[in-house]
């Protein structure tokens, strides 16, 4: 117990350093502050732009994209992962097919989908959707092939029907790592849309940022990372606390 | 654990199965040629028997003994289990105890042994009445709560054995159940099944490939040679029972084990 909260207090102190440090140079002028404008003045344009209703639009826009390209990848890999899994043929032709295009940057492809959509919300979802659907496709193939076939045949032993084997047998073998995919395809959704954002936008937050920078607004622009920061790793710590509610039984 | 002394049976009247095999053939094709795994298996196992079926890697013993459970068909030939054929599982009829890796991880060992009485719908407060009995007959009272991972390899397969007999099938088949444990306590499982075996009056199917193991649990060896599987010798053991640990040393126990082991040096 002792050596766990002293972990916790050390990591405590480490994000407490960085922002002295960032506060320190910034105020002692080591680094122009117009580069590099203090955490103290970043918090407070933070507490600022978020009452403003522009940005509140602006993350209301984002996060809608967000979930859209969400909602439409992550049944849809999953359905393509689970299929390529359960059939031999398929996962032999598709793997490494899918290997090659998962290793390709997504965002060459960004261009493409601007001629395709145009700028908007088709385009900025549409790219997020790509961005997204390779990993859920290839976390669902290896969640299913988590599944033990000793496990398939003791539910078949004792008489488990289809719908059986998938609720009893395959939903909680695959559940662990369902949960983790779900949380890194969120991690790819999320710099999908706000890369499409930054590319070419009239709005969303992604937009925004990239307006900030080019204006040398350079307190708004460091705001804005925090808050898009923020939003990112609490979805993250949300999964992440299911998972572990869901797989303690994983040694 | 528990002594000898303080078990109860399951049921006062022992439920026992009995088992015919006739002309059991079973054909693998592959591209080349067609793999004969069993040719011509016959046998016949009387109600309340504990048998053992031993062999080399290769010679069926696993496949006959999944035949006979209904995981898998033979390609020609008759199996029966209390007299009608089974084509495919029947929990009623046959528990099933598989190697170590077996159980749910993500669930308790009570709700382990209550798996098959949930398949079946049973009623919550039956199926943990019926769970516990199980667990106390193995020797596990008070560790239905706790997960697999929290169990050793002999408390694993006293599970396994618990949830293959929840149902009161007549018949257990049992494939090389202790094959993973260390020899310790692969010898104590050995004493417990007997046991358990004793307080049942169940039916008994055992794979193996230890020939000790074979002839301590015994009261009939089947011998199989590989490729194609054939039954070589099927012989009675007359030890007396209780088995004991000092009758290993004994030579009854000796000429039966080099009995088996002249078989199977032929065919290796």
């Amino acid at each position: 117990m002792q050596a766990i909260l002293t972990i916790k207090l050390v990591r405590i102190a480490i994000v407490i350093a960085i922002f002295a440090l960032w506060e320190t140079l910034s105020r002692t002028g080591l680094v122009n502050p117009r580069l590099l404008p203090s955490a103290s003045d970043t918090f407070l344009t933070l507490g600022d732009l978020l009452q403003r209703a522009s940005v509140q639009k602006d993350l209301m826009v984002t996060a809608t994209e967000v979930l859209a390209a969400f909602a439409l990848a992550v049944p849809l890999g999953a359905l393509i992962g689970f299929l390529i899994a359960e059939n031999r043929y398929f996962a032999d032709v598709a793997k490494p097919l899918l290997f090659f295009a998962f290793s390709i940057p997504k965002s060459i492809f960004l261009p493409m989908f601007i001629l395709v959509f145009g700028v908007g919300f088709a385009q900025k979802v549409g790219f997020g959707f790509f961005s997204t659907i390779f990993i859920v496709i290839m976390s669902t193939t290896t969640a299913v092939e988590s599944v033990k076939v000793e496990h398939l045949t003791v539910a078949r032993s004792y008489g488990a029907t289809r719908m059986q084997t998938a609720f009893r047998v395959y939903l909680p073998s695959m559940l662990p790592v369902l949960l983790e995919a779900l949380r890194i395809s969120m991690i790819f959704n999320l710099t999908g849309v706000i890369l499409a954002e930054m590319y070419a936008s009239r709005d969303g937050i992604g937009h925004q940022i990239a307006t900030w920078g080019e204006n040398f607004q350079m307190k708004q622009l460091l705001a804005g990372v925090l808050m898009v920061a923020a939003i990112a790793m609490a979805f993250n710590e949300i999964v992440r606390w299911v998972e572990t509610q869901c797989s303690h039984w994983r040694t | 654990m528990q002594s000898l002394a303080n078990v109860t049976p399951l049921k006062p009247p022992p439920r026992a199965g009995a088992i015919e095999v006739k002309n059991v053939r079973q054909v693998f094709r592959t591209k080349s040629q067609d793999v004969v795994a069993l040719d011509d298996v016959s046998l016949e196992i009387k109600p309340g028997r504990f048998v053992v079926l031993v062999g080399p890697s290769g010679c069926g013993k696993s496949t006959l003994l999944m035949m006979m459970a209904g995981l898998r068909e033979q390609t020609s030939g008759t199996i029966t289990v209390n007299g009608a054929p089974i084509p495919k599982p029947d929990p009623n009829r046959v528990g099933v105890v598989f190697q170590e890796a077996s159980l749910f991880p993500w669930l308790t060992a009570e709700d382990n042994v209550e798996f098959p009485l949930a398949l079946r719908g049973v009623a919550k407060a039956e199926r943990r009445a019926k769970a516990q009995d199980a667990l106390k007959l193995v020797g596990l009272e008070g560790f239905g709560k706790r997960h697999p991972h929290e169990l050793s390899g002999g408390m694993k397969q006293r599970v396994s054995i618990a949830r293959g007999l929840v149902q009161d099938p007549p018949v257990l088949l049992m494939d090389e159940p202790f094959a993973a444990l260390d020899e310790q306590t692969r010898m104590t499982m050995g004493d417990e099944l007997l046991r358990i075996w004793a307080a049942t009056g169940k039916t008994v199917v055992f794979v193996t490939h230890s020939l000790t193991e074979a002839v301590y649990l015994a009261d009939e060896v089947i011998v199989m040679s590989p490729r194609p599987g054939r039954i070589v010798d099927h012989l009675q053991v007359p030890l007396p029972r209780p088995r004991t640990y000092e009758m290993l040393s004994g030579d009854a126990f000796g000429a039966l084990r080099d009995r088996i082991w002249r078989h199977i040096r032929k065919s290796a």
